[in-house]
């Protein structure tokens, strides 16, 4: 009998939208994310820092969008983004925000006990240890189980980088 | 009957109606428990307002009924008389006469016979016992009195304020729709488009209608504040309003109400001089204030005058040049208008020795910052020895704006028509350089220029000197105005006038102040609304 109860505890299943940022994949729980849509235009909004891409329409809520690659320097300058992205829409508390991803973000459902802690390696040597719930390894994939939440504070987003990254960053989009 | 005097009958109506109500229920409870204060007191209050509504509206039988009973309802209050007795009957009998004469007016009817209800409440007033003969052969008429229902909605600000951004969506939906149908051009589609923009205007038109009050629900509560104010400081101020009528969005009066009180406090304690300072100036004893309203084209002036001692330009002047706000050489050279509008700077008023030498008071930039957020403007005009008046220039709707709209890097941008001066086009001759700024006449006075996209897109360091070589052909220039400072935006090409419905900024880009908002355009895309008072900031920090 509680032999049979400790088999069957179960082992929810935790539906992620994973996506690509520089080399690595992530994931957002899929509760998170409202929606996945090409990219719509973008108006770029002057005084911002370079990592909000800027402000669009997505039917009729006004959202920014905002390139996460970019935000944690994930990107080396060789790779651009290509000509069509696609933009996650995430419900924060109480707002939506996009988030530029350069592949089609996919759905795929793990086991809870698949998702690690991160090592605590991890969690004192990487900037953006905080919005980290897990990390879950999935045959040879490892993906970065993103907290969205917590990423997503407005000061969070609009924190900016130390100065002498985000200086030049800034000044290339002068011209 | 004039739809005004018919509007103000329907109002009065429904609030007679509401406190007759309140009035039967609170006496009732007090027939239950004769010393229940808050039920006096509330009763008392009703009185007064009931008295005060019926006098200003001409039912003097009303008025008169109702300031008896409360001074009854006093004398109870302060435990001069106990509600009890043969006074009890008299003012149940009072108010269902009160409720009787309400009706009448609703109904157009002559007023009932009162005369021997005042002569007992004047009895009783006096400690006298009231004439209660035949009182009881009315009662039977009044069990069966009439139910009434108020013709007026009373409805919650927020429930508007819902319905006027379904409306605001509706509107950019409906340029959106007549875009489509002129470029798919099919018979049908466009018959169908027209019409539906027709009923959305109309729609939009009705709920911007149903937010408007008149400016009097605001302006009826400064006798009070003026009496008190004027009572603290020792003076004696006459107030005098006009333009109650004028019709504004109830949530502008709201985020006006504490600047008004600010301007007015500021006039009566700082403007206004004592009636011994006055009277040595040669002017009348009592100070004279004036709270006035006016409707020009789309907006609502709102003025405080008072004809007190009025600023002293030059103080001001000096106090400019002391604080570093600019230079002593420039300072000599501005206008008088200029100069005053250095005291809604932040800050420049907050120094106490200007209140005393200016006689203006304290955080007028405050005042500064709720029009600002209005998207209006305020200007101060004043003459020294003859008073002093500031003027509040309001839109009437907050939802819907009249914008101009221009092009910057294939971008569309637009900017409040409300602090647009003009528009020009001009030849790079019509420029010089000064001081690494260009320069522009203008109505015979020199206006800074600043090219757009420079001003936006220069990083976070000041503005590399302006040289004439950068302009080449005609510049399209936006002459925006802002706390009297002129300036000239130089941008790739004007595009058109247009009402534009505003959406605040979402988060978490709400912090960004150089944008008041976003609209989406006919065409669906995203059009960023600039911000000229941060604008004008921003040009002011980053001058080379």
């Amino acid at each position: 009998m509680a032999d049979a109860d400790k088999t069957a505890k179960p082992d929810p299943i935790i539906q992620l939208i994973v996506f690509r940022l520089g080399e690595e994949e992530y994931g957002i729980r899929i509760e998170q994310v409202k929606e996945v849509t090409i990219t719509p235009d973008i108006a770029r909004m002057p005084k911002t820092p370079a990592f909000v891409k800027g402000i669009a329409n997505l039917r009729g809520d006004i959202i920014a969008v905002i390139d996460l690659e970019e935000r944690f320097q994930l990107r080396s300058p060789d790779q651009p983004m290509p000509a069509v992205t696609y933009t996650m829409a995430l419900e924060a508390k109480d707002y939506t925000i996009g988030i530029m991803v350069r592949e089609v973000p996919q759905p795929l459902s793990v086991a809870q006990s698949v998702i690690e802690q991160t090592p605590e390696f991890i969690q004192e040597a990487n900037i953006h240890d905080k919005y980290i719930e897990g990390i879950a390894k999935i045959g040879p994939r490892i993906i970065v189980v993103l907290d969205m939440l917590k990423l997503l504070t407005p000061a969070e987003i609009m924190q900016l980088q130390p100065a002498e990254a985000s200086s030049p960053e800034l000044g290339r989009t002068t011209g | 009957m004039s739809g005004r005097e018919q509007e103000y009958r329907e109002i009065f109506m429904a609030e007679a109606l509401e406190y007759y109500d309140a009035m039967s229920r609170h006496i009732s409870e007090l027939e239950r428990e004769p010393t229940n204060e808050p039920a006096l007191r509330e009763l008392f209050r009703l009185m007064h307002n009931l008295k005060s509504n019926a006098r200003a509206m001409g039912y003097t039988s009303i008025g008169e009924v109702a300031h008896q009973m409360e001074t009854i309802f006093g004398l109870i209050r302060d435990e001069n008389r106990a509600f009890g007795g043969s006074l009890v009957p008299v003012l149940f009998g009072g108010i269902d006469s009160i409720g009787e004469m309400i009706r009448a007016v609703g109904e157009n009817e002559p007023m009932p016979d009162v005369e021997r209800l005042l002569d007992n409440l004047d009895r009783l007033a006096k400690g006298e016992e009231p004439n209660l003969e035949e009182e009881e052969a009315d009662d039977e008429e009044d069990v069966s009195r009439k139910l009434e229902l108020s013709d007026l909605v009373y409805i919650q600000v927020r429930k508007l304020d819902h319905l006027m951004n379904l409306v605001g969506e509706l509107i950019i939906d409906r340029d959106r729709i007549q875009t489509l149908s002129r470029e798919i051009n099919h018979p049908a589609l466009t018959t169908a488009a027209a019409h539906f923009s027709r009923i959305a205007d109309e729609l939009q038109y009705s709920v911007m209608d149903a937010r408007l009050v008149g400016v009097g629900s605001l302006f009826s509560k400064f006798p009070r504040v003026v009496r008190d104010v004027a009572a603290a400081e020792g003076k004696d101020v006459e107030l005098t309003l006009v333009g109650e009528d004028i019709q504004i969005d109830r949530n502008i009066l709201q985020i006006i109400t504490d600047a008004l009180l600010h301007l007015v406090r500021n006039a009566i304690g700082h403007g206004l001089e004592t009636a011994a300072e006055r009277e040595a100036a040669g002017k009348p004893g009592q100070g004279h204030l004036t709270l006035s309203a006016q409707a020009e084209r789309d907006d609502v002036l709102v003025q405080v005058r008072d004809d007190g001692r009025g600023i002293n330009v030059e103080s001001v002047r000096r106090k400019a040049v002391e604080r570093g706000l600019v230079s002593k050489a420039a300072a000599a050279h501005l206008s008088d208008e200029a100069v005053r509008s250095f005291l809604f700077e932040p800050g420049f008023s907050m120094a106490k020795e200007v209140t005393e030498i200016s006689g203006r008071g304290v955080g007028l930039d405050v005042v500064k910052l709720a029009i600002d957020s209005l998207g209006g403007q305020l200007r101060v005009d004043s003459v020294m020895g003859e008073g002093t008046t500031f003027t509040l220039v309001l839109p009437t709707s907050i939802a819907v704006k009249g914008a101009l709209l221009f092009e910057l890097e294939n971008r569309n941008y637009a900017i409040p028509l409300m602090h647009t001066d003009s528009v020009v086009s001009l030849l790079p001759d019509s420029f010089n350089v000064v001081g690494g700024l260009l320069i522009t006449r203008l109505q015979g006075e020199n206006v800074p220029v600043v090219d757009l996209r420079r001003l936006l897109h220069n990083g976070d360091g000041p503005l590399p000197p302006a040289s004439k070589a950068d302009l080449q052909g005609r510049q399209d220039i936006i002459i925006v105005n802002y706390n009297n400072r002129r300036l000239g935006l130089i941008v790739d090409r004007f595009l058109r006038q247009q009402d534009i419905v505003v959406k605040p900024m979402s988060k978490p880009l709400d912090t960004i102040d150089l944008f008041g908002g976003v609209t989406l355009l006919g065409s669906g895309q995203v059009c960023l609304v600039l911000d000229v008072p941060a604008l004008t900031r921003l040009f002011l920090a980053k001058r080379p």
